[in-house]
């Protein structure tokens, strides 16, 4: 999350970042996926970006949605990584408890902390799927952040939402939207 | 040795007997405690930021907040660091990499994951010796003084280990800025103090030796990593510590003490460094501890889980192997059970799995992912 947060700012700065925004009604996500939202969300486009769509309500750092459609076998979950440190890749085999260990992976390259707090079986995308929440602690700031996601894996590929956001005010102001994009997904088979 | 005999022990002070230590400690002696510096001196500035970095430690969510264990680490550090103990404060990190650091103004941190890479007290007291033998040679001063950019100065606080700047690397970040003269003083003030507190010298080479272990297994070889970069080629610099340790014989590890005292903590910090997802570093890692240390069952679960987490080829047959090692052992971790079930599902058998599962249910009623796993048992039923 420290090195999105860097790229963000540096983009940012550079004026390479844009941001759209994401309409309410029917999105299509990928080539799979269908996503309905009953409000506007900003969507960040980042050079070099990764497999994900990144979201945000309130603006990054603040608050993050990460929306996987369609990462293949073998695929990483993030963007390239230059320094030698090792990629998490989706394996189609991968159960739930794989695929979320796959985000926390990511989530805490810079030494935060995450607390896995919910697994649980779930339908996502009109697909047999899981729900989990956790609680991560960033290294850079020390602030804590709630965090939940969807996911399945339809033709051995991955689907998925994740979304975190300060756990005081700002998650469980927008959890009940996420839970609602979560609702409406629609995996094509 | 108990606790006791191993500090008398420690009194025994063969610190006069040592000939041909490479600097000679005739020549060397502590300093004197040091007086804070001017505000105004450049000193003086490193001093308050180290204080305002400290206040933030303080409230950080990382800090380690048991005060007994806690305490345990500043009586070591303070053995090593003698007339400069009221000046030491240690502040224990959780975080799941090789790290320790010690600033100017005497603030120490210490990060679990090198808590749980040492075997004993004499490994740590060797990295926190050579922490202390930098903080007695002033050699962040060195490196201020040497830094003329901004960022350069930002290399300085990374000295330090700030919360933030440096987690990503995984290794010592105060390995990274000194000059190599700076690091191999500190080797050697670290090995006397070590010795002076009456621990074993030869230790500090098996942590240098045990490090390079897991940095080789790193995608890159280690060949990126700045500690092989810019420092003495490890094999020069284990091969120094080896020679400088002979000169130094006697002392103690006090290894039961240390397994005792970091016992309760051993699941969380393994728990987090499965978590890192360096799974051929934590393999090498684990396959180490679980040969020196073959009591403990944790850490036959935890390589079985990096194993099934990793899931290359024959990955899992070698989580069953470990998984099945630990279960015959009491007081063993209840993943070890959810492991075996959950690869006996894949490999469909029903039977086999859903009595494991089960039993990591009974075991941890209350386990985050205790929904999933009731799941996985009725789906076993038909």
């Amino acid at each position: 999350m420290r090195n999105l947060l860097i790229v963000v700012i540096l983009a940012a700065l550079s004026g390479c970042a844009t941001v759209n925004k994401m309409e309410s009604g029917s999105q299509n996500i990928g080539e799979r996926m269908t996503l309905t939202l009953d409000g506007a969300w900003n969507h960040v486009a980042l050079p070099g970006q990764g497999p994900a769509q990144t979201w945000t309500m309130e603006g990054l750092p603040v608050d993050v949605l990460l929306v996987y459609s369609g990462l293949k076998d073998g695929q990483a979950i993030h963007r390239a990584t230059s320094s030698g440190q090792k990629s998490f890749n989706f394996r189609a085999s991968m159960q739930p408890d794989e695929i979320v260990g796959l985000f926390e992976g990511f989530l805490t390259r810079d030494g935060s902390q995450f607390q896995m707090t919910k697994l649980e079986p779930a339908n996502f995308g009109g697909e047999k799927g899981f729900r989990f929440e956790y609680a991560l602690t960033r290294k850079v700031d020390g602030v804590t952040l709630s965090g939940m996601g969807y996911s399945t894996v339809s033709r051995g590929e991955l689907f998925a939402l994740v979304y975190q956001a300060p756990r005081l005010t700002f998650f469980s102001r927008h959890k009940e939207r996420v839970e609602q994009i979560a609702r409406s997904a629609q995996v094509k088979t | 040795m108990n606790r006791r005999r191993f500090l008398a022990a420690s009194c025994g002070g063969c610190a006069g007997l040592v000939p041909g230590f490479g600097f000679g400690q005739s020549d060397w002696s502590a300093p004197a405690r040091f007086a804070r510096p001017e505000a105004a001196s450049d000193e003086g500035g490193l001093w308050a930021m180290m204080d305002r970095e400290e206040s933030r430690l303080r409230r950080s969510p990382f800090t380690l907040r048991d005060a007994q264990f806690t305490a345990y680490i500043q009586d070591i550090a303070c053995r090593l660091g003698g007339e400069h103990c009221p000046d030491i404060r240690v502040h224990v990190m959780r975080t799941p990499f090789f790290n320790a650091s010690m600033a100017p103004n005497g603030m120490m941190q210490v990060w679990t994951g090198l808590l749980l890479r040492v075997e004993n007290e004499a490994q740590l007291a060797a990295v926190l010796g050579h922490e202390i033998g930098h903080y007695m040679g002033r050699h962040s001063l060195d490196s201020l003084r040497e830094a003329r950019s901004r960022s350069a100065a930002a290399q300085v606080m990374g000295l330090f280990g700030l919360v933030g700047l440096v987690g990503q690397l995984g290794i010592a970040a105060s390995m990274m800025s000194y000059s190599r003269e700076n690091e191999r003083e500190a080797d050697r003030i670290g090995l006397l103090l070590m010795h002076k507190a009456g621990y074993a010298t030869d230790e500090a080479a098996k942590v240098w030796r045990d490090l390079q272990l897991e940095l080789k297994e790193r995608p890159d070889g280690g060949a990126r990593n700045p500690l092989f970069a810019t420092h003495p080629a490890p094999e020069d610099r284990q091969q120094e510590l080896a020679t400088l340790a002979a000169t130094f014989q006697g002392g103690g590890t006090n290894a039961a003490e240390w397994q005792k005292r970091v016992q309760p903590f051993l699941r969380d910090w393994l728990v987090e460094e499965v978590k890192r997802g360096q799974h051929e570093e934590t393999i090498a890692l684990l396959t180490r501890l679980a040969r020196d240390i073959p009591s403990r069952p944790e850490y036959l679960v935890a390589r079985g889980e990096t194993y099934r987490l990793r899931g290359a080829r024959e990955d899992l047959d070698k989580a069953i192997a470990d998984y099945t090692m630990a279960v015959a052992v009491e007081g063993v971790p209840a993943e070890a059970y959810r492991g075996l079930g959950m690869i006996q599902r894949l490999r469909d058998q029903p039977a086999e799995a859903r009595t494991n599962l089960l039993r990591y249910l009974e075991l941890a009623p209350q386990a985050p992912d205790a929904a999933m796993i009731k799941s996985y048992v009725e789906e076993l039923k038909s």
